[in-house]
């Protein structure tokens, strides 16, 4: 305890300069988690719909690189129907939709089977039908959609009627519209782009495997084939990377400079009888208290700015993610105190004799 | 030995300037009594500091013994050392050297802490040292609130905190004015006599010594024995 209470004692006597690291701290942690909140709302803005299904792996062609859109999986219904009822058959397809003022919307259509676990919950309106109705993403309501709407598919010139909303329903930043199977096939030879699996079971998904052409993959593996997703990510990521290794070298420089200062505050209080070990564990104690309370204010004000951001920025705050970076930080900055500690161990009490102040 | 809190048997220690070797402190012996306030003086570079340091258990002699309440500490570890200077020496710098972001009692509180010392007791020996130096009044100060005198009077509690038997001051006085050097060097003089401490002031300054009860020369690495009339100067001090 004694540690600590130097500590705060030395950092309540040199305001100035321990609140110039605390913001430096900050502002490197605040924008490593905001940051994280952009990829995070920008991964949902693009693949939310797959993002929140409740499905852990997926049977698609070998040939078409993890993409959904370019599956295309011959399975006769009958087979898939007398495997389980987690397997089910789903088809994906780009589409262009025109209303009735020749407003045109660039969706995905996602055609599945009513009433199985793919259906999301609609939160305004009702579920999908056997028929032409339709289930869309909620964003839809941003360009005048309303319920009962009627809308052309301008490929196959199918009409389909607008019966409910969901919510976090996009593919490749487009949103999502869930339409019924049975009907997509009428109007498409019966073409099934992939097979969902609920939860992967290895019986089940080698049966699938000998019925039919193709590979499992998992949602990750999936989600990063949606057109643009790792591109976007990388970016990002990219720039996490680097600043965590700007945060390195900077908290390490700072560290130093600030333990190079005190090497003869540690000589006098080496020759008055503080322990090397004391003094190290001191100093390592003041990071902590710096680093928890300036990550601890970067966290809050991470959720702040989520709340502030105008709906076009697409922004997620993920606690369990913000916590795993909030840890690398205090490592990193652990590390930089422990670098300098070698200054401690070398700090002379003998210096302290007809030392000048 | 029990009334020789600190004796140095037989210390060497030399220096490599360049490629030469300088001797130091040459065979090197000497002892302070319980209660006594014995004075070094010598030029500069004579070796005073480096003899502090040894009998500070801060240096290694090359070789010797140093007994430190009869406990020979020439062979110990840094960690042991650091216990010794904790518990059985009290240190006065030249300039204060006190921790700048401590208040006055939090300079003395950090050593007793050092030492795990009860913390109830703590309050009342920190009050009471601090009145002994006439310092209770500023008792909540920081040292850049305090005059050069008064920074020299907290480090003089300090040195007394733990209660150690030895008290090593280095060059106690050089950064005051002669006043406040005679006020400064008769407060030290005056606790080591009433805690019947040993003490050893390393000094330029001539005024120090007529508080000393011995007056040691360093000469050519080793310490001599001034002989002068001690009774006529404690009659000076009072």
């Amino acid at each position: 305890m004694e540690m600590f209470s130097l500590s705060f004692k030395e950092m309540r006597f040199f305001k100035v300069r321990y609140l110039l690291i605390s913001f430096i701290l900050f502002f490197i942690a605040a924008l490593v988690f905001i940051i994280n909140g952009l990829a995070n709302g920008l991964s949902m803005d693009n693949a939310s719909s797959f993002k929140t299904m409740d499905a852990e792996a997926f049977f698609i062609s070998s040939d078409a690189e993890l993409r959904l859109d370019r599956s295309n999986i011959e399975i006769g219904k009958t087979q898939i129907e007398s495997s389980s009822a987690k397997i089910q058959p789903a088809a994906i397809q780009m589409a262009s939709l025109k209303g009735d003022d020749n407003q045109k919307l660039d969706v995905t259509f996602l055609a599945i089977n009513p009433g199985s676990y793919l259906e999301p919950i609609a939160i305004e309106g009702e579920a999908l039908n056997g028929n032409n109705s339709m289930v869309v993403d909620s964003s839809l309501k941003n360009e005048g959609l309303k319920i009962g709407d009627v809308l052309e598919d301008e490929r196959t010139g199918a009409i389909f009627k607008v019966s409910g909303f969901a919510e976090h329903q996009t593919y490749s930043h487009t949103p999502v519209v869930f339409i019924s199977l049975d009907f997509w096939s009428g109007l498409t030879n019966g073409k099934v782009s992939f097979l969902a699996l609920q939860e992967k079971d290895q019986l089940i998904q080698d049966k699938i495997t000998k019925a039919a052409d193709g590979i499992w993959a998992e949602k990750e593996k999936v989600i990063s084939g949606i057109p643009g997703y790792e591109a976007e990510q990388n970016s990002l990521f990219m720039m996490l990377s680097f600043l965590i290794v700007i945060a390195v070298f900077v908290l390490a420089a700072f560290f130093y400079i600030m333990t190079i200062q005190k090497k003869g505050q540690m000589g006098i209080l080496k020759a008055i009888g503080a322990k090397t070990g004391f003094l190290i564990k001191s100093t390592l104690a003041q990071v902590l208290m710096l680093t928890v309370i300036s990550i601890g204010a970067a966290i809050g004000f991470t959720w702040l700015a989520g709340l502030l951001l105008p709906p076009n920025i697409p922004f997620v705050f993920d606690i369990v993610q913000i916590i795993k970076y909030a840890a690398i930080l205090c490592m990193v900055s652990l590390f930089g105190s422990l670098i300098s500690s070698i200054n401690i161990i070398k700090a002379d009490p003998i210096q302290a004799m007809g030392r000048v102040e | 030995m029990g009334n020789f809190p600190l004796v140095l048997n037989q210390i060497n220690k030399s220096f490599n300037d360049g490629d030469k070797s300088i001797k130091i402190l040459k065979d090197l012996s000497f002892s302070v009594k319980k209660g006594e306030l014995a004075a070094v003086i010598g030029p500069s570079g004579s070796g005073k500091s480096t003899f502090l340091s040894i009998a500070g258990a801060l240096l290694t002699p090359d070789d010797g013994n140093i007994f430190i309440n009869g406990k020979d500490v020439s062979g110990l570890s840094d960690f042991q050392k650091a216990d010794v200077r904790l518990h059985s020496i009290g240190y006065i710098f030249q300039t204060s050297n006190l921790v700048p972001y401590l208040k006055v009692e939090e300079q003395l509180g950090l050593v007793l802490k050092m030492a795990n010392h009860n913390t109830e007791e703590k309050s009342d020996h920190v009050r009471i040292l601090l009145i002994s130096v006439g310092m209770e009044h500023r008792s909540s100060h920081y040292p850049h609130q305090l005059s050069g005198g008064e920074k020299q009077r907290v480090a003089i509690a300090r040195a007394f905190a733990n209660d150690p038997d030895i008290i090593l001051a280095d060059e106690p006085t050089a950064s005051l004015d002669s006043n406040r050097s005679a006020a400064i060097t008769g407060l030290i003089s005056r606790i080591v006599k009433k805690k019947n401490k040993a003490g050893i002031i390393v000094t330029h300054d001539e005024g120090v010594l007529p508080f000393c009860d011995r007056i040691y020369a360093m000469q050519d690495g080793q310490l001599l024995e001034q002989t002068t009339k001690r009774g006529t100067n404690n009659e000076s001090v009072q």
